[in-house]
This record gives structure tokens, C-alpha cells and sequence, in this order.
């Protein structure tokens, strides 16, 4: 199943490059990874919970490397967010004169290297995969950008690249911190098995599978080169520039998907195996991710032009990702995990809309634009959807899983006061909500509401292949918002597998 | 009870808006009459749920539930005290429901309005049935969006824009306060489900620093919502929605849910004597100030606006004099007799073309009578006139203050002669007189789905205070309040002082204002809000957007600039100096190479 | 008088310095070609002098050395092929054998 869901995009790739039609191919293969990822979802044995799906094929026994492919709860709902990101991502894709079919083959390859990623029990093929997308995201905004496309392009990939050593280095060093051998288990590159060993070491001997001083340095290591791919402060700055400079499926691919490849990663690994190491660096990390709040938030409201503004606001966004991993616990975490959904949906949900006023307004500076939810008043609602998702309205997927962050965040130290560094970071995010509303009610009343600036009668006309996206996407995100408890129903077993006990 | 009443009631607004906003939005009738009828079938549920008395069991579906960590339902409560704000705001909602169908009749963008104002009623209703804190602050939320979208409706009007935008951020700056209190009471005792936080707040011994704190957070939510000060500066500005929103959500029933969140969550708030000094302060504090700021205003719904935000003030306070139940009372007169004189208001603005200002009316009485009769009946509940509605209520505030705090007390009293006094003067210069315009002197009734609502609520402004409508709506939610106050004596002199402030400030008024075709009195000071607007404008200028900008400028140029190109700089400059070194001379090289291989031939070999 | 291994690695050693200097030095790609192929010759020579003198319990030498030869000759062989086609190729583009004159690669 895994594997066919990886292979569909693969191959329909290569199909294009080897001038299959590059549309009509890209359509049938994301309809039907959406399909197949729907159909692995319902055939999810929840009651068993778990890894399912697996299959391995051995590469190098020796080492204990293979190409394993698991899914648990938390990979489908990724693998969820991917399939439909990359639905709407290749039907709103606008027609290019040159080149069409290699966007398209690069648009399914960052799909395919995405979905691997969350599909990989293997932490090779883990962290190959990532590396796959990487270089058509590239090309994409090089080829096809706007604006400084060169300098975007290159910034983002030397950017992505040298935060993808860094994170080798990390897995390196996390691998050579877990002992050789314990009972039954023997050093591998098999992630199931190392969280496995890990909950049983903790459960036979009370004491973690890495000691607690082996967790430190490796855990460090890990949050750079992870953070780096999620823009975590200060890493953040290739973000803004890129997604302002990248085709609008590119934006919303990488924005929506890739980037939470390195929150996935965090809790991935970092909760079973380093939960000593998480805990040493929790000071540092609630820091900096109230820097990505309130730092970001306010350079956000600064911020003139729509593309930027929204590069601004999904960096800020992480910042409460974060302080659900950083909770570490059961709530927290299962709200992070939920907004990474949410965000990746309500992220590709502006881009794309965003994309649609750039041929006519290629800067989108907010002082040519206004007025425009007269002329266009799908995009124009469907905008005003999006931003309220993203700045938590309830209703919206993003709401119920910040209010979880904010709970599990403010939960740990029972002391009844302000007095835990938990509780001042949740106070600082708390006011991070009032200022996502200040830039985001700014924007959308700079761009949409208030007179009509720019009297131009070629303003688009949603199409159909416009707004079946769109509102797929927003669709998904009030379902989730509406019954949070079906999403966290395959998160909360898989989370709860990874939390040591 | 039946338990499916609540459900109905609450998801029923909803699929009303759902079906307008996805299905109806160009078939501006349909959207209408399915809003209408779902206001109204709303009605008579919340009648069905006011005669069927207390619920059984309580009815509670889980929406988050992580066991013992964290357990958010959707639940009902379903008590006196949201009986009664059930009734008012269905009934209010759907007399505005159908009133609105005259004023909004030509509206381009009808569907849209109906939606929302559904959107509304649902999410409203949500706040009165909710049963714990979070599921209050979802439709809090909720509420929020709904008026920006109602206040936004007009939004190619630029003012309409912004206003829109200032009332959803300072609601938000409100809502920071409210879940930073509800985590707070959370984080103590482990529920946000009001009868678990009663039965248990109190057996905790929790530090009085700490339930004030938490209180006052709470409170902070109440401040947003219900327009306190120094959260108030939203209201006002408000008004740029169309008039039946702001009878309906700017004057009877939204901003009246800090007052209802409060005594909900009274249990609480009594906990904290030095939290209710607090509370009764800001609650009187901006009584005051906002009848001293109604006093000067020309425009007939800002006049209307800053009333609100007075008796609004009044009625904090009076949670804050441990009065929830007369606060609940005011509230309940409160939103008949503002709604119907915001929809007074309406109609004239309706019949004059979109006339707002007070000094281009003038002689309205006789040419608009049902309006006029109703709209006096209004004003006389509004100023607290003797057996009108609002005299009740606003004499058990008073009576509360008299016997808990002096200094509040005059304060309120001094309110209830300027609130006679704004009110007489828009009164007087409205109706009385001579017609000052063109259009004034044209002005009509509307048709009877405008004035039928007029009529009811003019009823019940009267009639809502007499003792004993206000012990069968009332009942169990203020008569501990009464108790205490009937107990506490002093209300001889309360009524005489009332009734004594109230007609100062209608003769003076009067005495001034007769026959007057321009204000004659000018306080710069007041009529420009005591420049707390412009204040705010100069601090978010002066801080925010400062702050803004410079950090937006180090991120580009210090953090960006020099860290991020700093190091892809310095690796280019690296290599440009290293790239001296490969000169070109293949012979150099191999001359290089030569040395190289002897000298490692001699460190293996010879020196071991 | 016997020659002995040192006379061998005296000659093989004058001839790769000889070589050694004739590449460090000669400014003609030819000349310092064929001084290339003279350092080769000098390690041809080494190898077969340490075979020769390196003889086994039956008298016979050690063959790999030899072996080693033989290789040595063929890629040098193969070289040269190579090489001089490339000379060959460069003269006719820029007209010279010098090698300060082919300093395009330099930046």
C-alpha cells in the first residue's frame, strides 16, 4: 500500500519527463494518491493501532538497513495532509509556456519525497527522502519564480542543504549514542524498532535506552538541523524570500507539507529516544520559539506586501507547533500534531489564493491592492475563511489544536502561578494570537475590503479548477475543526505509543 | 425536557447559515425567509425550554477528551439563569430577524447579511448554553467573527473596514485576559466545566492572590466583550454596521455576554472581594465616562452607542457590588428597550435616507407616530422614568451601591442624570421642534414588519421591570440578590435620589435644548471621546508599529543581512583568497608535489 | 666486481631525478613528456632489480615486480597514445608546445 503510494508519484514523474501529458498524468496520479491514502486511512485498524502497513525489503543486512515502510496514526494523518496539498497544489497549477511538463514532474517529486519521508519506518530512507524534494523545490522556484527567483532559490536551497547536515550530523550522532546492543535488540537503522527497545528499556529497568548524559549533545544537534528546515529562530530567514518567490503550488507544497517534515521528524524521534535531552534543552527551545512567535509576529505585521506577509506569518505559526512538543505531554503534543495538519491546510489555502492575484498585481504590495472582495468574492470569502483558519477562529482545525497547545503547554508544574517557564511561553503565545489577528485582519482589509484601488476588469474569474481546490482544502480543515476527536483519533494512540511512560 | 430542545436551538442557526452561505447566496429572498423562519422556530424552542423547566441529566457530547489531562465536552446547561437569556435572545433575535427584512430590503448583498446574522444566533446561543469555559470561548470567539463579518458588511465603505478590524482585535485583546484566566482556574482545578469548578474552586484553599488574579483574567474577557473600559473603543465604531445588528448585537444581546459570562461564572468571581472592587470600579468608571461623551455626540446611533456603553458600565458594576441578579435584571429590561430604541433609530434613518445626524431631524413625532410612541416609551425605560421598565433595575444598581460603596454609588447617581440628560437632548432635537431638512420633514412610518417589532419591544420596555414580570422571568436568578438587598435597606432614599437625578437631567436637558437648530453647548472634550481614540491611534503608531518596524528592519538587514549573508559572504570570500594559490604553473605544482613526497618520505621512513 | 642492488637503484634513482627535473623545468609539453616517461623507466628499472635480487628458497625471482613492469609499459604506453594526442590536438589549436603559452584554465 505504502509503496504503491510512494510509486504512483514516482512514476508518474518520470511518465511526464518522458512526455506523457503533464497535466492530465498529474491530475490522475494525485487523484489517485488521494484516493489510495483515503482508502489506507479507513482500512487503518485503529482498535490495533500501531505500525501497519509495513513492509521491508533488506539493503545492507549487516548494518540493519532496509527499505521499511510503516505508517502509524500519526504518518497517515501526515500522509493525509500530503495527498490532498498536493490535489489542490497540482490543480490549481496555472498554465506555463514553457517547460509545463517538468513543473509538473517537479511538483509530483517533492510529493513523492514527502510522502516517503512520513512513510519510512527506515531512518535512511527517512532522511533520503527529504532530501529528494529538495532539489526540485530548486528548480521550481528558479525556473518558475517571480520577483528575485535566482537569489531565492539559492538562498533557500544552500539554506535547506546545509540544516540537512546538520541534521545528518544529529541522526549520526543519535545513533552512535544508543548502545550496541540491550536484550534482544541490536543497533539498527529501523525506527520502529529503536522505539520499540526504548519503551521496553524504559519499562524493564526504569532508566532511558541512551543514558541521560548520551542525550544531550545529539538532541541539541537534532533541534538545529530539524528547527533549520522548519524555520525555527533564528533559521527562519530563507522562508519569507522563498515562498514569496515560488510558484504558488511550490509555496504551497513546501509550506504546507515539506517544512513539516522536520516537526515530524522532532517528535518522530526526538520523544522515544531523548526525553532527557528534550528536557535539558525545554529552556532553550521555549526561547526561541517565543522568538518565532513574538519577534516573527511583529516583523509580520511590519510586513507591506501579501506574499511576505503570509511567508511571515507561517514561520510564526511554527512557534506554537513547538511549544506543543516542547509541553511534552499527551495534550500538547497531540495539538501540535493536529496543527501541523491544520497549518499545512490553511497555509496552502492563502498561498494558493494569493497565486491568483499575481498576474495582475505582481508585487501584491498591500498599497496597490484593495477593495478586490467586490470584484472577486469567491477568492475574496474563501481568503477570509483561510486567514480566520489560520489565526485560530474556531470552527477551523487551527483553533482546536492551538487551544490543546495552550493546555498542554500550561499544564506541566502544578504550581498555581506564573512561575514555570512552561507558563510564561504559553502567556507569550497567548498574546501571539492578538497579533496574528492585528496583521492578518490588516492584510485582509488592505487587499479586500475597503474601495476598489485598481479598476481593472481582467481581475480573475474563479474557475472551477480554482475553487474545487480551494475548498477542498478549507473542507478538510473545518471537518477537523468541527470533529477534532477523528483526527486525534489516529494521533493520540500513536503519540501516546511514542510518550515514555 | 426533551434534550434534543437544545440541540435544536443551537444547530439550528447554524444550518440556517450553512445553507444560506453554501446554497442560497444569490437567491437573496429564499436566504431571508429561511433565516427568519429559523430565527423564529429558535423562538419558540427557547419557549418550549422555558415552560419544560429544569433539564435532567445533563446533556454533553465529548469534544476533546485525553481522560484525566484534558476534557473539553460540548454541554448544556440548562438553568435559570440561560432560560432566561434563551428567551431574550431569541425573542430579540427574531423580532430583528424580521425587521430586518424591511431594512435591509434593498441591500445588494442580502444573502450574505442573512447568513450572518444566523452565524450569529448561533454562535450567541452557544455562549448562553455553554457549560464550560472552553465551549464558551469557541462561541465567544465565534461571536467575535460574527460581528466583524455584520460590522464589516458595507466593507467597501473604508470606515466599515476598520471598524470591523478594531472591534475583532480589541475583542481579542479582551480574549487573551479570558483563556489566560480559564487555564489559570483550569490549571487549579483540573476542569473547565462550570458545576465541577464550583463544587471544587472552593475546597482547594487557593491563595487569595491567585483567585484574583485568575478572576480578573476572567474578567478581562467581560471587559473585551461587553465594551468596558479601556476596551471600549470598539463600540462606537461599530455602528457602521447596519442598524438591526446593532440593536441586536451592539446593544441587547452580545456585548451583554461579559454580563451574562460574569454571573455565570459568579461562584467565582465572589470568591474575590478585591477582584469585585476592581470590577465595580472599571464598571462605574466607564458609566461615566461614557455619558459624559454621549452628551456631546451628533450622530443618533453613536449617541446610542455610548448609552449602551454606560448602562453596560452599570451593570458590571453591579456584579462587581455583588448584585449579579440586579445586573441580570438590567440586562434583561436593558436589551428591550435599547434594542427597540436602536431600532427606532433605524426607521428614522430609514425613512430619511441614511440620515444620521441628530440635527438634520427635528419634528419626527408627528409624521412618524408609531415610531415616535415607541421610541418614547424607550427613552422614559432608558432614563429610568418611574414605572417604566428601566427604572426597576437601574434602582437596584443603585441600591446596591448605596449600600456597599459611597463614592460608586454617587458616581452612579451622576450617571443616571446625565444618561437623562443625552438622552432628553436627543429626544427633544429628534422629534420635537421643526423639521430641519428636506428629508426630515418627508420622513414616515414603515411598513408593519418594521413597526411590528417596534410595538412588542415598546410593550415590553415597559412592562419588563413591574415586580411581577420580573419575578416570573427572573425568579431564581435574582431573588438571592433581592434578599440581600431588601436585608441591606436604604431604598426610601435610593428612589427619591433616582427619581430626583432623573428629572434634573430631563429639565435640564429640555430647558437647553427646546427649539435649539444647533447645539448650543460645546465641550471639545467630550464630543472628541476625551481623545482616547486618538490616544490609542498615537500608542499603536508609537509602540506597536514602531516596534514592528524595527524589528522587521533587523530581521532583513542585521539577521538576514549580516548573519545569514554574512556567512554565505564569508564563504565566498574564502574562497576568492584561496584561489590565489592555484597560480596556474603545472611545473610549480609538481615541484610542490616533488617536495611533498620527499618530505613524507622522510618523516616515514628516516624520521621514526 | 659484482653490480649490486645499490648500483641499480644509483642508476634508477639519477634517472627519475634526471626526469624529475626535466618536467620541473623544460618548458616544452614534448620535452617534459618524454622526461615523464624517463621517470617511469626509472621505476621500470627498480622493479626489476628488486625482483632480481629478491630470489626465493628455489632460486627463482619474485615474478610480481615483473609483472608490475609489464603494466607499467602498456598504461605508459596507452599514455603516450593519449597524451600525444592531446599535444597534437592542443598545437593545432593554439599553435605552441610551450606551457606558459596554455594558461587558459588559470583564472
Amino acid at each position: 500500500m505504502l509503496n504503491l503510494l510512494i510509486f504512483i508519484p514516482n512514476l508518474a514523474a518520470l511518465a511526464i519527463l518522458l512526455g506523457a501529458p503533464g497535466r492530465k498524468t498529474s491530475l490522475v496520479a494525485s487523484t489517485a494518491s488521494l484516493l489510495l491514502t483515503l482508502f489506507a486511512l479507513l482500512s487503518y485498524d485503529k482498535a490495533a493501532g500501531g505500525y501497519q502497513f509495513v513492509s521491508s525489503s533488506p539493503i545492507v543486512p549487516e548494518w540493519n538497513l532496509s527499505y521499511r515502510l510503516a505508517a502509524d496514526g500519526l504518518s497517515l494523518v501526515m500522509l493525509l495532509l500530503t495527498a490532498i496539498v498536493t490535489f489542490a497544489a497540482v490543480w490549481i497549477t496555472p498554465r506555463f509556456e514553457r517547460r509545463e511538463n517538468l513543473f509538473y514532474a517537479c511538483l509530483l517529486f517533492i510529493a513523492a519525497g514527502a510522502t516517503g519521508a512520513f512513510a519510512s519506518a527506515d531512518l535512511f530512507f527517512f532522511y533520503a527522502f527529504h532530501e529528494l524534494a529538495l532539489i526540485p523545490t530548486f528548480l521550481l522556484i528558479g525556473l518558475w519564480g517571480s520577483g528575485e527567483r535566482q537569489t531565492a532559490a539559492w538562498k533557500i536551497t544552500i539554506y535547506l542543504a546545509l540544516g540537512s547536515f546538520v541534521l545528518l550530523i544529529g541522526l549520526i550522532d543519535l545513533y552512535n549514542a544508543i548502545p550496541a546492543k540491550w536484550d534482544t535488540f541490536t543497533r539498527g537503522f529501523d525506527m520502529i524498532a529503536l522505539q520499540k527497545a526504548a519503551a521496553a528499556h524504559l519499562a524493564a529497568t526504569g532508566q532511558p535506552l541512551i543514558p541521560v548524559a548520551a542525550q544531550i549533545r545529539p538532541y541539541f544537534i537534532l533541534l538545529v538541523g530539524f528547527g533549520t528546515l522548519i524555520s525555527l529562530f533564528p533559521f527562519h530567514s530563507w522562508a519569507p524570500t522563498a515562498y514569496a518567490s515560488a510558484p504558488t503550488p511550490a509555496a504551497m507544497l513546501h509550506a504546507g507539507v515539506l517544512k513539516k517534515f522536520g516537526l515530524y521528524g522532532l517528535i518522530r524521534l526526538s520523544i522515544p529516544l531523548l526525553p532527557a535531552g528534550a528536557q535539558h534543552w525545554a529552556w532553550l527551545l521555549l526561547l526561541l520559539l517565543v522568538a518565532n512567535i513574538i519577534y516573527i509576529g511583529f516583523v509580520t505585521i511590519a510586513q507591506h506586501k501579501l506574499d511576505l506577509m503570509l511567508g511571515y506569518s507561517s514561520v510564526m505559526h511554527m512557534g506554537y507547533i513547538f511549544l506543543g512538543i516542547a509541553a511534552f505531554n499527551i495534550v500538547g503534543l497531540s495539538g501540535a500534531a493536529l496543527l501541523m495538519f491544520a497549518h499545512g491546510l490553511s497555509i496552502a489555502a492563502l498561498f494558493a489564493i494569493t497565486g491568483q492575484l499575481r498576474p495582475q498585481s505582481p508585487s501584491l504590495s498591500f498599497a496597490t491592492l484593495g477593495g478586490l472582495g467586490k470584484t472577486m468574492p469567491f477568492l475574496g470569502a474563501a481568503f477570509g475563511c483561510a486567514a480566520f483558519a489560520s489565526i485560530g477562529l474556531p470552527g477551523f482545525a487551527n483553533f482546536a489544536s492551538e487551544l490543546m497547545v495552550f493546555f498542554g503547554a500550561y499544564q506541566p508544574g502544578a504550581a498555581p502561578a506564573f512561575t514555570s517557564n512552561y507558563r510564561l511561553a504559553t502567556i507569550f503565545a497567548l498574546w501571539g494570537v492578538v497579533i496574528s489577528a492585528v496583521y492578518m485582519l490588516r492584510a485582509y482589509r488592505a487587499v479586500f475590503l475597503g474601495p476598489l484601488k485598481k479598476e481593472s476588469t481582467a481581475w480573475p474569474v474563479a474557475t472551477f479548477a480554482i475553487k474545487m481546490p480551494v475548498i477542498l482544502l478549507l473542507a478538510a480543515l473545518l471537518i477537523a475543526g468541527f470533529f477534532p476527536s477523528s483526527v486525534l483519533a489516529f494521533l493520540k494512540p500513536s503519540i501516546e505509543a511514542l510518550l515514555p511512560r | 425536557m426533551d434534550p434534543h430542545l437544545p440541540w435544536f436551538i443551537l444547530l439550528n442557526p447554524l444550518v440556517s447559515a450553512a445553507l444560506i452561505h453554501l446554497v442560497l447566496r444569490r437567491s437573496s429572498g429564499t436566504s431571508a425567509t429561511v433565516s427568519v423562519l429559523s430565527a423564529c422556530f429558535g423562538l419558540l424552542a427557547a419557549v418550549g425550554i422555558w415552560f419544560s423547566g429544569q433539564s435532567g441529566a445533563p446533556i454533553e457530547v465529548p469534544w476533546l477528551d485525553f481522560g484525566p489531562a484534558l476534557r473539553i465536552p460540548i454541554g448544556f446547561i440548562i438553568d435559570p439563569l440561560s432560560r432566561l437569556m434563551l428567551l431574550v435572545v431569541t425573542g430579540i433575535g427574531a423580532l430583528i430577524h424580521i425587521y430586518s427584512l424591511i431594512y435591509m430590503e434593498h441591500d445588494e448583498a442580502k444573502s450574505r447579511y442573512f447568513g450572518n446574522l444566523s452565524l450569529f444566533m448561533f454562535s450567541m446561543l452557544g455562549i448562553v448554553l455553554a457549560n464550560n469555559f472552553a465551549m464558551m470561548f469557541i462561541f465567544w470567539e465565534l461571536v467575535g467573527v460574527s460581528s466583524y463579518l455584520l460590522i464589516g458588511h458595507w466593507f467597501t465603505r473604508d470606515s466599515a473596514a476598520a471598524a470591523a478590524n478594531k472591534a475583532f482585535i480589541t475583542n481579542r485583546i479582551g480574549d487573551f485576559g479570558f483563556m489566560l484566566g480559564i487555564l489559570m482556574v483550569w490549571s487549579a482545578t483540573g476542569s473547565v466545566v462550570f458545576p465541577e469548578i464550583a463544587a471544587k474552586i472552593g475546597t482547594l484553599n487557593l491563595s487569595a492572590d491567585f483567585l484574583t488574579a485568575a478572576t480578573l483574567l476572567v474578567f478581562c474577557g467581560a471587559v473585551g466583550k461587553s465594551a468596558q473600559l479601556p476596551l471600549h473603543v470598539w463600540l462606537p465604531d461599530a455602528m457602521e454596521g447596519p442598524t438591526p445588528v446593532s440593536a441586536l448585537i451592539h446593544a441587547a444581546t452580545m456585548v451583554a455576554a461579559g454580563v451574562y459570562m460574569l454571573a455565570r461564572v459568579y461562584f467565582l468571581v465572589a470568591l474575590s472581594p478585591d477582584a469585585q472592587t476592581v470590577i465595580a470600579w472599571i464598571g462605574i468608571v466607564t458609566a461615566v465616562f461614557a455619558a459624559l461623551m454621549a452628551t456631546q455626540q451628533d450622530d443618533i446611533k453613536r449617541i446610542l452607542a455610548y448609552s449602551t456603553l454606560s448602562q453596560l458600565g452599570y451593570m458590571i458594576s453591579a456584579i462587581g457590588l455583588a448584585a449579579p441578579g440586579a445586573a441580570m435584571f438590567h440586562l434583561f429590561t436593558h436589551a428591550f428597550f435599547k434594542a427597540l430604541l436602536f431600532l427606532g433609530a433605524g426607521a428614522i434613518i430609514h425613512a430619511l435616507h441614511h440620515e444620521q445626524n441628530i440635527w438634520h431631524m427635528g419634528g419626527l413625532s408627528s409624521r412618524m407616530r408609531v415610531t415616535f410612541l415607541t421610541f418614547t416609551a424607550g427613552f422614559l425605560a432608558l432614563i429610568g422614568c418611574p414605572f417604566f421598565s428601566g427604572f426597576f433595575s437601574k434602582d437596584l444598581i443603585l441600591l446596591a451601591a448605596w449600600q456597599h460603596n459611597t463614592a460608586i454609588f454617587a458616581l452612579a447617581l451622576f450617571t443616571a442624570f446625565l444618561t437623562a440628560f443625552y438622552m432628553t437632548r436627543l429626544f427633544v432635537v429628534v422629534f420635537l421642534g421643526k423639521s430641519r431638512t428636506d428629508a426630515a420633514a418627508h420622513g414616515h412610518d414603515g411598513p408593519i414588519a418594521m413597526t411590528g417589532p417596534l410595538m412588542i419591544l415598546g410593550l415590553f420596555s415597559v412592562i419588563a421591570g413591574w415586580p411581577w414580570i420580573q419575578n416570573y422571568a427572573l425568579g431564581e436568578v435574582s431573588s438571592h440578590t433581592l434578599h440581600l438587598l431588601h436585608e441591606g435597606g436604604g431604598s426610601v432614599p435610593v428612589m427619591i435620589l433616582a427619581t430626583l437625578s432623573f428629572l434634573a437631567g430631563t429639565g435640564g436637558a429640555y430647558v437647553l435644548y427646546s427649539g435649539k437648530a444647533k447645539d448650543p453647548i460645546l465641550i471639545p472634550l467630550f464630543k472628541n471621546k476625551f481623545y482616547i481614540d486618538e490616544l490609542y491611534a498615537a500608542l499603536i503608531a508609537g509602540t506597536q508599529d514602531l516596534f514592528a518596524r524595527i524589528l522587521a528592519w533587523f530581521d532583513k538587514w542585521i539577521l538576514d543581512g549580516i548573519g545569514v549573508r554574512g556567512l554565505s559572504g564569508g564563504a565566498w570570500g574564502a574562497g576568492f583568497v584561496l584561489r590565489f594559490l592555484q597560480w596556474g604553473n603545472l611545473q610549480a605544482y609538481s615541484f610542490l608535489f616533488g617536495i611533498g613526497v620527499v618530505a613524507l618520505i622522510y618523516f616515514m621512513v628516516f624520521a621514526k | 666486481m659484482t653490480l649490486t642492488l645499490n648500483d641499480y637503484l644509483l642508476v634508477s634513482g639519477l634517472l627519475f631525478a634526471t626526469g624529475f627535473a626535466g618536467v620541473l623545468l623544460r618548458r616544452n609539453i614534448i620535452t617534459i613528456f618524454m622526461c615523464l616517461e624517463l621517470m617511469l623507466n626509472a621505476a621500470n628499472l627498480s622493479l626489476v632489480a628488486f625482483s632480481r635480487f629478491n630470489v626465493n628458497a628455489a632460486g627463482l625471482p619474485n615474478y610480481n615486480a615483473q609483472v608490475l613492469v609489464f603494466f607499467i609499459i602498456t598504461v605508459a604506453a596507452a599514455e603516450v597514445a593519449v597524451g600525444l594526442a592531446i599535444i597534437v590536438a592542443l598545437f593545432r589549436a593554439r599553435q605552441t608546445t610551450h606551457v606558459e603559452d596554455i594558461s587558459t584554465l588559470k583564472f
